[in-house]
């Protein structure tokens, strides 16, 4: 069997103990998040107390779904393929594993400390700098230096000459994401008080996003489309184009989180034109990835895998139109503040990045394991629930949030302060509030099904991890 | 190592190069240079502005530690030399005392209004008040349970005795009127408790009144755990802390006659950390000291949001308190929470230092304007 004879050419280890529990942590991701919507917006203040507050357990979901979800189960993804891609084994496997310890024990340390008051206040820089008697903050930064360290090691020392396309996009990542999150994490704290910091945080928010779930999706995407389908990548020159395209414009785009906002207008506008520049990426990848499967959808019918590469890639087609226009500042006056971001946040996080995510890890298992999936109906029902669940949830947060942002444009209609003020008077701000009630109910609801269906997904992954290899089901 | 370097492939190295020398440009020119290019961004808005926070904060001290109320003690610390004070006659008030102190008090109706560095306080007598000189450098008055402004002047004053640097500039904080803060100390329920008592003793020094049963805190020291409360428990993530260039923002944060002026950025430059927000699940917050002055208001607000605004998704935050600041809760005499009073005197910094109190946009003296330009006429 091939798959034996990898599997002892490539230790996996450090792989796995990123990857497993890195699902684990999506669901408990996810049910903080379904709390949230639920304790915050439909029936707000159900539980009520110091510890379950929106403010408290905001940064929980969120830091479950970026760091503990997302990060760890890239990583190890790129612990998975990189070595494949490289010929050679991880360089280093202990001090990987030791890695691995590190990492989880500051991300969990850090992430589950946020009810009692640890939060640092910068958006998705939350996590605290000393718990106790241990500077987290430090302590992850020195893991993921370290899994840095680890995967060029393994991409210098590699066999196979021509480099592919995610090993650029893997070098590439790890080289901003630290950058990014020591600027982000600790430089923050090195300029002056006030807009300095601010501009300094939504630099290391966008790159969060832009330089480092964008990077480490496509890698894996590029990875798992082919290996899923049985076709090469359409284009290596389009892919090249992509990356080198990410790599000039994500890095200006920070201050369009302040349009309209106390910010200088250059630097606002700046942002503004690069982020119209991110068009080139984007298109340059969907093309790439569509233009690969596009003589071959049977294959889509056939591997819920490859429906969760192809559905992300047209929800990173939407969330990618949808980002350089919301920076417009005609369209950003009426989707900024409202639900409407968390709608974009989630199209590109959950909606592509995931699923992206998602599709690696079907990939990987089976070389993993050393055994086929446990059940590709399971399957199948992952994909088709994430994606009805999507819908409810994405486009509750769009329209309500634009529709709130549209009320909230009416104060401005007429010609002097006293029918401003008038019009604010006929419709207050908690009454737009009120208003926003049921398209929270329906972001709810497709909350809980994204959750059942992740569910799904985590009991078919452990159960081809630790229930013995069976007889392929019959699949209808 | 060398050895490493030679398997690397010239294109990886290059490809790496390039990485770092885009990332490093970007970083250039969109972190490093706004600061330097745009001085609003370190220099603050006014001198009020800085006076507040670095002569004020520091010397108004606050105690919410009696046991049956959480109604604030307020006092004043007034040290020889720094502190500006103004002794000032009206029909109703009279100042008594020896002629040698006779000049520094402004009669009824005089101009210009006579500032002093020396450290004078006022002490009741019958029929009015009696200044007197305690010959100390640093002294304690009554403060005022309204802390969000302070007296300021920039016309018609003089200082007699200029002492510090700042006694120098156009327009300065002072003291209006001074009077001793003096305590009696009492036993309740076996603890002991305090009152403002004019013929009770005097606070022997700063350490005292920081030290038990009084327990003052500065407004500084309540304004920076006031940032802290806001940044652990995520204020920030439903509220935005700037009012945009829009005028629906500028119409939400105005008064009922005039719009707010947009935030400008060196609005925040004494926070540690800055909460601009990118979410609106509740009203934006930069203008709050000037929409929401009260104390009491904020109270009930923090204990039932949902009550207090109708419509309100705000989660409750009994936390803040010792007690139900309604009055309707059993006593408890815990140990002394500062939480609300912190989150009080943060949010009261919204709005209401950006312009001295002489050029308060919300009484129409908004020294850009605001009105003109969103009604088009400038």
């Amino acid at each position: 069997m091939t798959t034996a004879s990898t599997a002892t050419k490539y230790d996996d280890t450090a792989a796995k103990w990123l990857i497993y529990p890195s699902l684990i942590f999506m669901v408990l991701g996810m049910a903080f998040g379904v709390f949230a919507a639920f304790n915050g917006f439909v029936v707000p203040d159900y539980f009520s107390g110091e510890y379950v507050t929106f403010g408290r357990v905001r940064p929980v979901h969120v830091g479950h779904v970026t760091l503990l979800w997302l990060l760890s189960c890239d990583i190890g993804l790129f612990f998975y393929f990189v070595p494949r891609l490289c010929g050679t084994p991880l360089w280093n496997q202990p001090l990987a594993k030791a890695t691995v310890l590190l990492w989880w024990f500051s991300l969990v340390v850090g992430v589950f400390s946020f009810p009692f008051g640890t939060n640092t206040g910068w958006e998705y820089a939350e996590l605290p700098y000393w718990v106790g008697w241990f500077p987290i903050k430090m302590m992850f930064t020195v893991a993921f230096v370290l899994a840095a360290i680890i995967l060029y090691m393994t991409i210098f020392k590699r066999k196979y000459e021509k480099m592919y396309v995610s090993l650029w996009y893997v070098m590439g990542t790890l080289i901003w994401t630290t950058f990014t999150w020591l600027v982000g994490s600790f430089v923050v704290n090195w300029v002056p008080e006030g807009i300095s910091r601010v501009n300094v945080n939504f630099f290391f928010v966008h790159n969060l996003v832009g330089l480092i779930f964008t990077p480490m999706g496509l890698a894996t995407a590029y990875y798992a489309l082919p290996k899923l389908s049985g076709v090469p990548i359409y284009s290596h020159w389009l892919s090249m184009l992509g990356f080198w395209s990410i790599a000039t414009v994500y890095a200006w785009v920070g201050a369009h989180h302040i349009i309209h906002g106390p910010m200088s207008q250059w630097l606002q506008t700046t942002s503004i034109v690069f982020s119209i520049w991110l068009f080139i990426p984007v298109f340059s990848v969907v093309t790439n990835l569509f233009a690969t499967l596009s003589s071959h959808w049977e294959k889509y019918q056939a591997s819920a895998p490859l429906r969760f590469i192809m559905m992300g890639n047209i929800f990173y087609l939407i969330t990618c139109v949808q980002g350089p226009l919301m920076a417009l500042r005609n369209i950003n006056e009426i989707t900024s503040k409202t639900d409407w971001v968390i709608g974009h946040s989630h199209v590109s996080l959950f909606a592509t990045f995931s699923f992206f995510a998602a599709a690696g890890v079907y990939q990987a298992l089976p070389q993993l394991t050393g055994k086929p999936l446990w059940s590709k109906r399971l399957a199948d029902w992952h994909f088709a629930l994430s994606l009805l669940g999507s819908f409810p949830f994405i486009a509750s947060l769009w329209i309500g949030g634009f529709l709130q942002g549209m009320l909230w444009s009416d104060w401005a209609s007429g010609s002097s302060y006293a029918e401003f003020h008038n019009n604010l008077s006929q419709m207050t701000f908690l009454q737009t509030v009120e208003f926003m009630h049921p398209w929270w109910m329906w972001r709810f609801i497709g909350g809980a099904i994204i959750l059942f269906a992740n569910l799904l997904f985590v009991a078919n992954v452990f159960n081809t991890v630790l229930l013995p290899k069976r007889e392929e089901e019959a699949y209808s | 190592m060398m050895d490493f370097f030679k398997k690397a492939e010239l294109s990886a190295i290059l490809s790496v190069i390039g990485i770092i020398a885009l990332f490093s440009l970007s970083v250039a020119v969109v972190l490093v240079a706004p600061q330097h290019v745009d001085k609003s961004w370190v220099e603050p808005t006014s001198p009020y502005m800085v006076q507040m926070y670095e002569l004020s904060d520091p010397n108004v001290f606050i105690s919410a530690t009696k046991l049956d109320t959480q109604d604030v003690e307020v006092v004043d610390r007034l040290t020889a030399g720094e502190s500006l004070l103004a002794f000032q006659e009206t029909k109703t008030f009279k100042i008594k005392a020896d002629p040698s102190l006779q000049r520094y008090i402004t009669k009824e109706g005089e101009k210009p209004l006579k500032l002093t560095s020396r450290l004078l306080l006022l002490r009741p007598i019958e029929g009015g008040y009696e200044l007197f000189d305690p010959k100390k450098t640093e002294v304690f008055s009554l403060g005022s349970p309204d802390t969000t402004l302070e007296n300021w002047v920039d016309q018609g004053f003089v200082v007699l005795d200029p002492g510090a640097a700042w006694h120098k500039l156009s327009g300065v904080i002072y003291r209006m009127n001074p009077i001793e803060y003096r305590v009696q100390l009492y036993s309740e329920e076996g603890r002991q408790a305090w009152r403002y008592d004019p013929k009770g003793e005097e606070i022997a020094s700063l350490e005292a009144l920081k030290a038990s049963p009084f327990k003052f805190l500065s407004r500084k020291e309540l304004i920076a755990q006031g940032e802290h409360v806001y940044q652990i428990e995520g204020c920030w993530y439903c509220h935005t802390d700037q009012t945009r260039t829009l005028i629906q923002d500028l119409t939400l944060n105005g008064s009922d006659s005039y719009p707010s002026p947009p935030s400008s950025a060196n609005e925040y430059i004494y926070q540690e950390v800055t909460f601009p927000g990118t979410k609106r699940n509740g009203p934006d917050l930069s203008r709050t000291g000037v929409k929401r002055p009260s104390r009491d208001w904020h109270k009930a607000h923090f204990w039932a949001p949902k009550t207090q605004s109708k419509g309100s998704i705000m989660p409750a935050f009994r936390h803040f308190f010792d007690f139900d600041p309604r009055g309707t809760g059993k006593k408890t005499a815990g140990v002394p929470n500062y939480q609300f009073e912190a989150i009080y005197q943060y949010l009261m910094t919204k709005g209401t230092r950006i312009t001295p109190p002489t050029e308060a946009w919300w009484l129409g003296k908004d020294p850009i304007d605001t009105i003109s330009i969103i009604e088009g006429r400038k």
